[in-house]
């Protein structure tokens, strides 16, 4: 049975990093733009097509495969940002409607191009590590290292850097960052393609892992949101925890309660998290 | 005065062509799901249906007593959702009169449409496969019910032979992973106490539409020493089901009654055994059998493009072979309005297309089917049945 329970716990953290380099990209977006940008799930739809066609397809190394899906994400969300979303700063409801169109339009396009048929990639690393009667696909754990090192690496260049600090400058104080001489318009607009690249990133590597379908994005996008509120909007390193405690919390209420409402699980401790901290668990912190 | 009269007899003769056009054309309906991950069961049958109408319309149509008639399709897509479906349904019957509706295959969308359908029996006839049609059959102002596949249970269902046919394999546990939705629910009801009957003890777990990590519930699952795993229903779980249960070494031996070959096929060197229902393995049929051979070349040349083996073997159920069942009974019937006479022809003849296919007093149909069970060292050995 405690395989079973330390399994789930790191299948969960595993499936929780995901989560997590998804909520980055809200809590950055919303830092930065003042909208929740809900169509980062069809980004993340996108980049897993695109690691899917540019590895399977045209018959890249999975690695490039990877990279060129990161930076056609960040494109997209480059071109959808000065064709739409600029427009929509610092305006909830009309980046909340702009994203939801995209998500229509993107999926739709989706269903057209790669039909509803699920699409599998080639098993990129297969076999698993076996250690102490547990049993974790290798592929999963080069996945969890990855995303960890990108957080990281996030988080490090947020903290170290100039336009990290910047960045955090104009989320703390939009006007007297511009008088500081912040290049807010850039800022924006670069934050939005690097969100963008985190959400095709998530979604190259969830390609070596999970089948495609045009929809994959909506439950992750959930998910995500989930996983930032649930840390509390802004904090980078509470995006990544938020993410690992409602991977785990599924994971493991999946072993004890019916699997059929894994979903409920995540959102009732969301619920309870917000009874007792409404601002979320590691608010204030970065 | 002149020019008036031209005008008024060419209005007067439009008028009739176009009421003539109108006449001699049978407009199917088709409310299947053709987008989403709900697709695979609507998407072939729309296919398969078009290709037919248009062989029969390009071959000059049909002729019923005096006249000719040729066909229109009017297909719209339900996406899977049970009111998108409800309001085509109206527009179908109430709007475009259509006497002669396909689909649908799935118990959702039909659980959703059937109370307004009921009160138009005796208007039309709906052709579905929908597992939820079956427990309407034969039922009070349900005579619009036809059903197009084979029941999973009964001394002829394609479960209960699948069942006998795990039995002989050895199977002693059996874990059940359905998705918690209105068919999976009703697939436990159905197999269950077929499985029970057997003497196979199964153990059953509901997961949540749009699981990609079945890591929990396959470890629960495997835990308990199950020998098959049994897993649906379409393949857009099926692939992400097989490979975690098989990476993991959790499960090597598979038992399906829907869905196709692919996922086992992809994950081949990690599997002991991998039974399945198909109502067509297209692959060695194409060898086999001419009429197959001509359906995926006259495919091919329609579409333009490659033949989707993996879907094919869901045109079994309210596809191409049921618009020429229909047209034969229409003619046999000697009307293409009088849905009772029409009903009567389908329910009497055995139609020998892709598919023999039959209908049981209760308008159920009953067709050939393959059991394919592919074995370490992927041979695949298939073996059709012909239901009594």
């Amino acid at each position: 049975m405690w395989q079973l329970i330390v399994g789930q716990l790191l299948n969960g953290a595993i499936v929780g990093t995901l989560y997590g380099i998804v909520a980055l990209g809200v809590t950055l977006t919303f830092g930065i733009t003042g909208i929740v940008n809900f169509a980062l799930g069809v980004f993340m739809m996108l980049g897993a097509y695109a690691a899917w066609y540019f590895a399977d397809t045209v018959g890249l190394p999975y690695p490039l495969a990877v990279l060129t899906a990161v930076v056609v994400t960040s494109f997209a969300g480059l071109v959808a940002d000065q064709a739409l979303f600029r427009f929509t700063r610092n305006n909830l409801v009309n980046g909340l409607l702009v994203s939801i169109g995209m998500i229509a339009v993107m999926e739709s396009s989706a269903l057209l191009i790669w039909t509803s048929t699920p699409k599998e990639m080639h098993h990129v690393l297969p076999g698993v590590f076996a250690f102490f009667g547990l049993v974790v696909p290798k592929m999963k754990l080069v996945v969890f290292g990855l995303l960890l090192a990108v957080i990281f690496a996030t988080y490090a260049a947020l903290t170290k850097t100039w336009s990290g600090r910047a960045a955090y400058a104009y989320a703390q104080n939009a006007e007297a960052a511009a008088l500081m001489g912040v290049p807010t318009s850039r800022l924006q607009t670069g934050v939005v393609a690097y969100s963008t690249g985190l959400a095709g990133l998530a979604g190259a590597l969830y390609a070596s892992l999970y089948s495609l379908e045009p929809t994959l994005g909506s439950l992750f996008i959930l998910k995500a949101v989930e996983a930032a509120i649930l840390a509390g909007i802004g904090s980078v390193a509470g995006a990544l925890l938020g993410g690992i405690i409602l991977g785990v919390t599924e994971g493991v209420g999946s072993i004890y309660l019916p699997l059929a409402f894994r979903d409920a699980y995540g959102l009732v401790f969301l619920v309870v998290i917000l009874l007792f901290k409404p601002s979320g668990l590691f608010a204030g912190r970065r | 005065m002149t020019r008036r009269i031209v005008s008024l007899v060419g209005a007067a003769a439009l008028t009739v062509s176009v009421a003539v056009y109108a006449q001699n054309v049978v407009k199917i309906g088709q409310i299947e799901a053709q987008t989403g991950t709900l697709a695979t069961y609507g998407w072939m049958g729309h296919q398969g249906a078009l290709l037919a109408v248009d062989e029969i319309n390009r071959a000059g149509g049909f002729r019923v007593g005096s006249k000719t008639y040729k066909l229109e399709l009017i297909s719209p897509d339900t996406r899977a959702n049970p009111q998108e479906a409800l309001i085509q349904l109206k527009q179908l019957l109430e709007q475009q009169k259509v006497r002669y509706v396909f689909g649908p295959f799935l118990t959702n969308v039909f659980n959703g449409i059937e109370p307004y359908a009921t009160q138009n029996n005796g208007k039309f006839l709906m052709l579905g496969g929908a597992t939820a049609i079956h427990a309407m059959l034969g039922k009070p102002n349900h005579d619009y019910l036809i059903r197009t596949w084979n029941w999973d249970a009964g001394a002829s269902g394609f479960g209960q032979l699948l069942v006998d046919y795990l039995k002989k394999q050895g199977a002693q546990k059996t874990a059940m992973l359905f998705q918690n939705d209105a068919f999976g629910k009703v697939a436990v009801d159905i197999y269950s106490p077929i499985f029970k009957q057997a003497g196979i003890d199964l153990k059953i777990e509901l997961f949540e539409p749009g699981t990609k990590d079945f890591s929990a519930p396959l470890a629960k699952l495997s835990a308990g020493q199950t020998d098959f795993l049994f897993p649906g229903y379409t393949d857009a779980v099926l692939y992400d089901i097989v490979r975690q249960a098989t990476e993991g070494g959790l499960f090597k031996r598979f038992f399906l009654v829907r869905g196709s070959m692919a996922p086992g096929q992809k994950n081949q060197d990690l599997i002991d055994d991998y039974i399945a229902y198909l109502p067509k393995y297209f692959e060695e049929a194409e060898k086999k059998e001419p009429k197959v051979k001509a359906f995926i070349t006259a495919y091919k040349a329609f579409y333009k493009q490659d033949f989707p083996y993996d879907q094919a073997p869901l045109c079994s159920s309210s596809c191409y072979d049921h618009v020429y069942m229909l047209v034969d009974a229409m003619k046999r019937a000697g009307t293409v309005d009088d849905v009772a006479k029409v009903k009567k022809q389908l329910l009497s003849m055995t139609y020998n297309g892709l598919w023999n296919i039959r209908f049981d007093s209760t308008g159920e149909a009953v067709f050939d089917f393959d059991v394919l069970h592919m074995r370490k060292g992927r041979a695949i050995s298939v073996t059709r049945i012909n239901p009594k």
